[in-house]
């Protein structure tokens, strides 16, 4: 947009200077023609002047030894007016026959000044004297008629010069006024084209925003806009997706809050009349003289009884955390004590040392890791929701890696395992509330593991292993 | 921001009202310059039309302007129509100074006192001139017997070359007064050029002129040493000189022959010589005149009463 503004100054200061040079060019034209035409006008009075020249020293010259014949200084003044006037002639632009022409004219001038010395110079006789006179006399109208000749041959074409010029003149007064009034439709035509250019984006994307405020949320701009612009309408669009996407999620968030309010409240209500229940159930169980069948009834309805409570537990500890009961401490110890527990729930419950299933839990723990402000609990109950879930992924058999690291203000645990990994498309969905893809998960323990973590101003993510299971990372930042 | 705008259109709007008033004053300021000019003395020279009157005028008038821009002096020149009017021009006071010729020298150093001042030396050294009596080469005229009937054309009473010589020749050839009954016709052309062309164009049959103006004019038209005859020579006499009349300040005569003398010496006196026909000029005194006082007392003439008046 820089290159066309820029080049769009240069057109406006281009067409300047080719205006401004124009009508220079112009008015040096006219000032030209005018000259031309006074130098031709020149030309005639020069003509006038010259015959005037030469009638006055043929006057001079038959008022020789008269009573009215002048005084030889005023001969010689006349004569040498005369020379002089006809001397400018060769100032003139001619052509070969005219220069010919003004060559003979000069040769006669010269001859007649010649005769006119000799003339006042002679003393002879009367005849001598009077042919003399005669004679020169005849060189003087030869002179003349030389002129009128050259005056004849200059007429048309000083005519045509002048009529020439008067056209040329015209044609450039036209143009002159062509340019006074056309010069501001283009300077404002230009402009306006400019501001078109620039403002139909401007206005583009100003009734793009107020569609966005009046809360259209899907509406994007189409339009082809030029140059910046239109990266500024991608930037546009971008952004409305985003507000879109976190409209939904904060919308989305809103509606799991009041549900997690309202199963929080009701799991409440529920929790103490299940465990009433509960009791009643075992007692029952226990007293009633039954048939073995119908005690495995009520040991499945007291089996499905704790899965409802447990399910109201993780509602109730998703809904209304706890508040965080911070001290410094040492996460390769808690991480230590929870892989115990979970190396512990691995074992069958009939009390030999065969566990479930064949898992290596490794530990590359860094040295001197730095402390971190934690709430030891609620850090346990994250490590043991990831682990639990690293051994759910795998199957009979696998690696547990659990490696932890220091990092620019931050202790890195990374939680890695080699079983069947995650669906990628589930990937970004797995710490979102009730989002499950085990047959008896309630989709809450890694809705809660995030919202721990982030409680302790830290973060997590999960990536599927290139070779295999997948990793949890979890950053928690350092105590200063 | 807008009170700076303001205040440089206003600065522009002054500039632009100031400047035709700008230049207007320099024109003032020139006009005033102009005025300021001091009044120089004014002499006027004579000049005998040695050629055609403006070509004579023509080619003193550099010399004479360059001697009036160096000398401080406002220099008139003075054309004359005959060689007589010279004389009669410094009787009544016209003329202060002349470039003479060597009788007209002569004459007026006899009736007026004129002081000799310079005069040119030719390219060749020589700063003299001598008469010639000439003929065209097709006219059959060898002598002053084949002249008998013929047309002469003199230059002037008041010439040595075309006059005073052509007369003495006449005399030493027996034949006293030519131009009452020996010749057919006699006139006098007025200038040396027009009776050296006017034998050339058949004007007349015999003609009488200095050589320096027959060589010059040979310079441009060749007719002129090609088919005329030069059938008699005078001996030599100083060339044209510059002289004042004797009211003419000394300092002022000095002054004039100073520069005269030095334009040999000046680059732009040298290019202005060179025009003029001349190496240089050199200095000239009443004694240089001799040869012309024995020449008129030869020929017999006394020039307290002599008659130039061409009849």
């Amino acid at each position: 947009m820089k290159k066309k503004i820029l080049a769009g100054l240069i057109v406006l200061t281009v067409l300047m200077i080719a205006g401004g040079y124009n009508i220079t060019h112009l008015n040096n034209n006219v000032i030209t023609e005018l000259q031309n035409i006074i130098s031709l006008h020149e030309v005639e009075h020069l003509r006038k002047n010259l015959l005037n020249q030469i009638k006055i020293v043929q006057s001079d010259l038959l008022l020789k030894d008269s009573p009215h014949a002048r005084d030889v200084d005023t001969f010689v003044l006349h004569v040498e007016e005369m020379t002089r006037t006809s001397a400018i002639c060769s100032t003139c632009h001619l052509d070969p026959k005219g220069k010919a022409m003004l060559h003979d004219f000069y040769s006669g001038v010269d001859r007649y000044t010649k005769q006119l010395s000799r003339v006042y110079t002679i003393r002879a006789n009367e005849e001598r004297l009077t042919q003399e006179k005669e004679q020169t006399f005849q060189t003087g109208q030869k002179v003349i008629d030389e002129i009128n000749n050259l005056v004849v041959r200059l007429d048309s074409k000083i005519a045509a010069k002048i009529t020439q010029a008067s056209t040329n003149i015209s044609q450039a007064k036209q143009l002159l006024t062509l340019f006074l009034y056309t010069s501001p439709f283009v300077v404002f035509g230009l402009a306006f084209f400019f501001l078109r250019h620039y403002t139909s984006s401007v206005a583009t994307l100003i009734g793009a925003t107020r569609r966005l405020k009046e809360g259209n949320l899907d509406y994007r701009i189409d339009n082809d806009l030029r140059d910046e612009f239109q990266e500024l309408a991608a930037s546009f669009n971008e952004m409305a997706d985003s507000i879109k996407d976190n409209c939904e999620k904060m919308q989305q968030a809103e509606r799991l809050a009041v549900a997690g309010e309202i199963s929080a409240g009701l799991a409440h209500e529920v929790k103490n009349p299940l465990a009433g229940i509960k009791v009643s159930i075992d007692v029952l169980r226990n007293e009633l003289p039954l048939a073995q069948e119908d005690k495995e009834i009520f040991l499945r309805i007291i089996n499905e009884i704790n899965r409802i409570e447990l399910l109201l537990k993780e509602l109730l500890s998703y809904a209304r955390p706890s508040p965080p009961q911070t001290i410094s401490l040492d996460v390769g110890n808690v991480l230590d004590t929870t892989i115990k527990n979970a190396q512990y729930s691995l074992k069958k419950p009939t009390g030999n040392d065969q566990p479930i299933k064949n898992i290596d839990f490794v530990r590359e723990f860094a040295p001197d890791l730095p402390r971190v402000v934690a709430d030891p609990a609620q850090l346990q109950q994250v490590f043991l929701n990831l682990l639990i879930n690293a051994i759910d992924g795998i199957g009979e058999s696998g690696t547990i890696t659990i490696r932890t690291e220091a990092l620019a203000g931050f202790v890195q645990i990374v939680i890695s395992d080699t079983g069947t990994g995650i669906n990628p498309e589930n990937l970004s969905k797995i710490f979102t509330p009730f989002f499950t893809t085990k047959s008896k998960g309630t989709g809450l323990g890694l809705s809660i593991t995030r919202r721990l973590v982030e409680q302790h101003d830290g973060t997590i993510g999960v990536v599927n292993n290139p070779e295999g299971g997948v990793s949890f990372t979890i950053r928690l930042p350092v105590l200063a | 921001m807008i009170t700076r705008l303001l205040k440089l259109s206003f600065l522009c709007a002054v500039f632009f009202l100031i400047l035709p008033l700008l230049s207007g004053c320099d024109d003032q300021q020139k006009e005033k310059e102009t005025r300021v000019e001091p009044a120089a003395p004014r002499i006027v020279i004579g000049l005998l039309p040695e050629q055609d009157l403006f070509s004579q005028k023509k080619r003193y008038q550099p010399l004479v302007d360059y001697v009036s821009r160096k000398a401080g002096v406002t220099i008139e020149l003075k054309i004359l129509s005959r060689y007589g009017n010279i004389i009669d021009n410094f009787i009544s006071e016209k003329l202060d100074g002349a470039f003479f010729g060597s009788f007209t020298g002569a004459l007026a150093i006899k009736k007026m006192g004129v002081v000799p001042i310079a005069r040119p030396e030719w390219p060749d050294g020589t700063s003299t001139y001598y008469g010639m009596i000439f003929v065209r080469k097709d006219s059959g005229i060898k002598n002053v017997a084949d002249m008998k009937g013929k047309r002469f054309a003199w230059v002037d009473k008041a010439t040595t070359a075309g006059w005073l010589f052509p007369l003495h020749f006449f005399k030493t050839q027996g034949i006293p007064d030519p131009h009452t009954s020996y010749l057919k016709e006699c006139y006098f052309t007025g200038t040396h050029e027009d009776a050296i062309l006017d034998v050339l164009n058949g004007r007349a049959d015999i003609g009488a002129a200095k050589d320096t103006v027959f060589y010059r004019l040979a310079e441009t038209d060749k007719r002129v040493v090609d088919e005329l005859e030069i059938l008699a020579e005078s001996p030599r006499v100083p060339a044209n000189s510059l002289a004042f009349a004797a009211h003419i300040p000394s300092s002022l005569r000095n002054t004039v022959k100073k520069i005269l003398l030095g334009m040999s010496d000046d680059p732009e006196g040298r290019a202005l010589l060179l025009e003029f026909g001349a190496r240089r000029f050199i200095e000239t005194t009443e004694g240089d005149y001799d040869p012309v006082f024995e020449y008129v007392e030869h020929v017999g003439i006394d020039l307290n009463s002599y008659d130039y008046i061409n009849n």
